[in-house]
């Protein structure tokens, strides 16, 4: 049975999501991935196929092509803001941001930026975009230190998000995640989106929690993966129990079988 | 109950900070005693007419009556308005503007790449364009003269967006605060609102203080310190201290412009 919790979003409801989360999670085994494999082997793929929550949100429709915009920096830059101000105290959130759009442009300069990157993208902006960029990324840097700063336990920014490559599938996994809570006995994980949630934010977190679980060295689920949306004032958890990955295994095979029908549909 | 009052600080950012010694403790108590209110309500409205799809509240939903035309309203007064509060989006961020007009609509493009406001901008012809940029240049210096320095230490973030389903999502309330500063986390109440208009301010401004007050509360379960809004047009500002009662005032608007909607529909 699925371990979906509703709260409204208040400091005190996220430190009791995380006090009691529940000591023990799943884990997946070595043939736990091989039996997803064979799933996703099982619906073929001409190109490579990415499936993240927001394709098992929006039933496997493929979003518009990708294009950089200040909404789409704001959580890299953010979140890259937000790891240098744990490290400098002493900072704003707008310096943070600042250096490390500095940094991305340096990284431009210097040739170390790849086509189509952050970095070369942020370099072809002219002062006044840059500055929007700034700002769209001070507010969620801000909003991440928020609600870091309202936790009483320890915790700590992600490096990124979590990637799982299925075997032999041509199929990558994403899942987002921004800050995790290390406790004693596993962690718990912690993800931001913008906007309310829909009737389907649920499976979407809840194939969060299986890519997280899976790119996981051990396999070993977060005891808890909670959704937080600060601009609805709601949080939505999914407990690390055996029912829920297998669900949300469930959900990205589903998804990934919806994309397939689609596109024979579209060629026919 | 407060009142407006045409405060006289010499910028709006020591408007909206205030005196730091006089501030109260933050008060978390509030939200759900007003959501309580909205919901039940709401299902008292809607139990008479079941609307189709979800109820849309947005500040303007307060400014002015559904059936009103306003002239604020015309493509030309909002592409100034989004114009003007991308000026405050970027002195935000202490960006150094050369001509505010061509900054603004330079971000502002970044960010809209297309729609009805971006196609008006883009067929206007060399005259039409000449005169939203004398009008946003013009409401642009009231802004920089009035605003005053940001500090980066009081955390601002600008075009703050709301989005807060209601009776199972029968009800969306919809708000942009245009700036925000302070802190939901300390013991003392320090998150301060502001609304910029390129109106002049009346009893519409007034609600739409109100309205970002509730839906702030409601969102993070904090009660902000103050709500204020600024206007380009005339260089007053107008700023509340929050309070229950002001939330519950907030509350029974936006009934009663949801009652207004329905009995119109």
């Amino acid at each position: 049975m699925t371990t979906f919790t509703l709260r409204r979003n208040n400091p005190n409801a996220l430190n009791d999501l995380i006090i009691h989360a529940p000591g023990d999670a799943a884990s997946l085994t070595d043939d736990h991935r091989r039996s997803l494999a064979a799933r996703f082997r099982a619906i073929p793929t001409l190109e490579h196929r990415r499936l993240d929550a927001w394709a098992v949100e929006h039933a496997g429709t493929s979003g518009r092509d990708f294009r950089w915009s200040p909404s789409s920096a704001r959580r890299l830059l953010g979140a890259a803001a937000l790891r240098r101000l744990v490290r400098r105290p002493g900072l704003t959130p707008l310096e943070a941001v600042n250096d490390e759009i500095t940094d991305q442009l340096l990284r431009h300069t210097s040739g170390y930026a790849q086509r189509g990157s952050l970095a070369q993208w942020l370099s072809s902006l002219a002062a006044s975009e840059l500055a929007l960029v700034s700002a769209a990324a001070t507010n969620w840097s801000t909003e991440l230190r928020e609600l870091g700063e309202g936790l009483d336990v320890e915790w700590q920014v992600c490096r990124s998000d979590a990637f799982y490559d299925v075997a032999r599938a041509r199929t990558t996994l994403r899942a987002h995640r921004d800050l995790e809570i290390p406790r004693e006995d596993g962690r718990v994980m912690l993800r931001v989106r913008a906007g309310a949630p829909g009737k389907s934010s649920g499976p979407g977190l809840r194939s969060e929690l299986t890519i997280e679980t899976l790119a996981h060295p051990k396999g070993l689920a977060p005891q808890r993966f909670i959704g937080v949306w600060p601009d609805a004032g709601v949080v939505l958890s999914v407990d690390g129990t055996m029912a829920d990955l297998r669900a949300g295994a469930r959900d990205l095979v589903r998804t990934a079988a919806v994309q397939r029908r689609r596109a024979l549909k579209t060629a026919a | 109950m407060p009142s407006p009052s045409v405060s006289s600080p010499r910028t709006i950012v020591e408007a909206l900070r205030g005196d730091r010694r006089r501030r109260p403790r933050t008060e978390r108590n509030c939200a759900p005693g007003l959501r309580a209110v909205l919901e039940d309500g709401i299902y008292e409205l809607l139990k008479k007419v079941t609307p189709p799809e979800p109820l849309v509240v947005r500040a303007s939903s307060l400014r002015q009556p559904a059936r009103t035309f306003d002239i604020s309203l015309s493509p030309h007064a909002r592409v100034r308005g989004i114009l003007v509060n991308q000026v405050l989006r970027l002195l935000s961020v202490a960006a150094p503007m050369s001509d505010p007009f061509d900054d603004a609509l330079r971000a502002w493009r970044l960010e809209v790449t297309s729609g009805e406001l971006r196609d008006f901008v883009d067929q206007l012809d060399g005259d039409d364009l000449a005169r939203l940029a004398t009008d946003v240049t013009a409401h642009s210096v009231t802004l920089m003269r009035s605003l005053g320095p940001v500090s980066p230490h009081w955390l601002a973030r600008s075009a703050v967006h709301a989005h807060l389903l209601l009776c199972g999502g029968s009800v969306v309330l919809r708000d942009v605060v245009d700036l925000m500063v302070g802190t939901t986390n300390g013991d003392f109440a320090s998150v301060a609102l502001l609304d910029v208009t390129t109106s002049p301010l009346g009893e519409g401004a007034e609600r739409t203080m109100r309205y970002h007050a509730l839906i702030q509360t409601l969102r993070t379960g904090v009660m902000p310190l103050r709500t204020s809004t600024f206007s380009t047009a005339t260089g007053d500002m107008w700023s509340l201290d929050v309070d229950a009662d002001l939330l519950t005032r907030s509350a029974h608007e936006v009934l009663a412009t949801l009652s207004d909607v329905l009995c119109h529909a």
